[in-house]
């Protein structure tokens, strides 16, 4: 359980001017739960993830995962960025071994395992490849595999394929909706999108513009495994991007797009 | 096979150099001043100073100094660099320092080391190891500077520690801009070398040089010309190869990433 209490961040501009990114934000995030935080850019969302990873440290209140402060970084909480963020000089396989040889997992074992998982994410065949030689939806799929290959329990995910074209952050979505329907473990996805939202999460958490501040928090009871096709079609899905569209809209939070 | 375009890109610097020699041949002889041997006479006098076994000697101990002085200059400026690039309070002590220090041609602050070392290799060591330094540094601390936030983020999540993120992350993702700033080391290891030999005259390939332009064996000063040179070109190609397949993972061959979703 991932539990934020009254978070608030304060950034410096560079005109040395204070600004309120973050305002009293409280959430709990349950065990096993798919949670997506839904704002305008600039609400700070990503920084409340980066908040929950340790990579930022919040100017007031505390998160705290199984009961504990977060002050770092750590392999429990495995971040996905939305610029990859591969190492370049390692291959696909390189990529993912990185994690379990970092936590001393036999250089045999790492490989399988990496092999298994990089198989799982549909790019088996390029394990030799440099970042370099791959499109944007091939990076994140070896980005997803490095991250899964340590075992994080937590998986965060920062506008995950927002860098993406509309076909391939499709066909990444209900990819990433099959690897979580098996092993369920909790993530955290931070998107501007709507249906990308809905579609995926069991739980909308929608901010507010800056600063941000917890809007409202939507349930999402479509019923799992979800199948995008069927779920296009189903009124009770655009029922929940209508109300939340409907709800941005009249709080003069534009800018959403699909 | 050898294809028509890669017999053309191969053979290309050879007719370069080729053509220098030739423009060099008709030059000298429309001059005809003493002072201005011919290509082919100065060619003639190169096998005479890689025969002579003291030549050999002397130019030896300038290709020893120079690797000494390079290898001490790449080993702590690659670390100071990284560092600097990755710590403000790091950066903010050296940077003003280094300031200072760049503008200075290495080769002025000779004689006051050749005052506190002498004339041996420890002063001519110590202005190869100044002048490789600060473009080392320099590249390295660009490339440190510039790492992406979100790798060294994925390195931390993974459990890596600072340090360990330095050498692991900074290191191999700074690696292209620190090659290119010892590429120029080497070149200005080579500068330099020469230069304080010349200064400080008592052994090496610049004294040989210099003595044979004071005793006006001008087909010898010129012969000490292209061995340098060639020197130079050959080091030089030599490390770009090592760097060309040290960062493979990062030259734009692959410019058309393939297309798969």
């Amino acid at each position: 359980m991932i539990e934020i209490e009254h978070v608030s961040q304060v950034f410096q501009t560079s005109s040395r001017q204070d600004h309120l990114a973050l305002s009293d934000i409280s959430l709990t995030i349950e065990d096993g739960a798919f949670v997506s935080i839904l704002g305008p850019s600039g609400c700070g969302k990503s920084t409340l993830l980066y908040i929950v990873g340790g990579f930022v440290q919040p100017t007031q209140g505390i998160a705290k995962m199984k009961g504990r402060a977060i002050t770092g970084p750590g392999p429990d909480r495995g971040p996905v960025f939305q610029e990859f963020a591969l190492f370049p000089w390692k291959s696909v396989l390189g990529n993912v071994m990185y994690g379990p040889r970092q936590q001393g997992i036999k250089h045999a074992e790492a490989e399988a395992q990496s092999r298994a998982l990089i198989e799982m994410v549909g790019l088996k065949g390029f394990e030799d490849f440099y970042p370099k030689e791959l499109s944007g939806g091939m990076k994140q799929r070896v980005a997803l595999a490095r991250t899964l290959a340590y075992h994080p329990e937590v998986l965060l995910m920062d506008e995950p394929f927002g860098a993406l074209d509309a076909h391939t952050r499709t066909r990444l979505q209900n990819d990433l909706l099959n690897i979580w329907e098996r092993d369920r473990k909790t993530v955290l996805f931070v998107t501007h999108s709507v249906e990308e939202a809905v579609f995926l999460s069991d739980k909308v958490v929608m901010m507010t513009r800056s600063p941000g501040r917890v809007r409202q928090i939507v349930d999402i009871e479509l019923p799992r495994p979800r199948r995008r096709t069927e779920l296009l079609l189903d009124p009770r899905y655009q029922k929940y991007v209508v109300d939340i569209e409907r709800m941005f809209d009249d709080s003069g939070e534009a800018e959403l797009r699909p | 096979m050898m294809s028509g375009d890669v017999l053309i890109k191969r053979s290309a610097p050879f007719l370069a150099c080729l053509g220098l020699l030739f423009a060099w041949q008709v030059f000298s002889l429309a001059l005809r001043n003493d002072s201005f041997p011919t290509a082919l006479e100065a060619i003639r006098a190169i096998p005479s100073i890689l025969g002579d076994k003291e030549a050999l000697v002397n130019i030896l101990a300038s290709l020893r100094r120079m690797a000494v002085g390079f290898g001490l200059a790449v080993a702590v400026s690659i670390p100071l660099g990284l560092l600097m690039g990755r710590s403000r309070a790091v950066a903010s002590f050296f940077n003003p320092l280094l300031m200072v220090i760049y503008p200075v041609p290495k080769a002025a602050l000779m004689p006051i080391i050749m005052l506190w070392l002498g004339v041996g290799d420890v002063a001519k060591t110590l202005v190869i190891f100044l002048g490789v330094s600060l473009p080392v540094i320099y590249h390295s601390f660009e490339g440190a500077k510039s790492v992406e936030e979100k790798m060294l983020w994925s390195g931390a999540a993974m459990g890596l520690t600072a340090p360990r993120r330095l050498v692991r992350i900074v290191l191999p993702a700074a690696l292209p801009d620190i090659l290119t700033g010892c590429r120029t080391g080497l070149v200005l290891a080579l500068i330099t070398m020469i230069t304080s030999e010349m200064i400080a005259r008592q052994s090496g390939a610049g004294n040989i040089l210099f003595n044979a332009l004071d005793m006006g064996q001008y087909d010898t000063v010129f012969a000490m010309i292209i061995i340098v040179g060639a020197m130079g070109i050959g080091l030089d190609a030599l490390f770009e190869r090592l760097r060309a397949r040290l960062v493979r993972w990062s030259e734009p061959q692959f410019d058309v990433p393939l297309s798969f979703s």
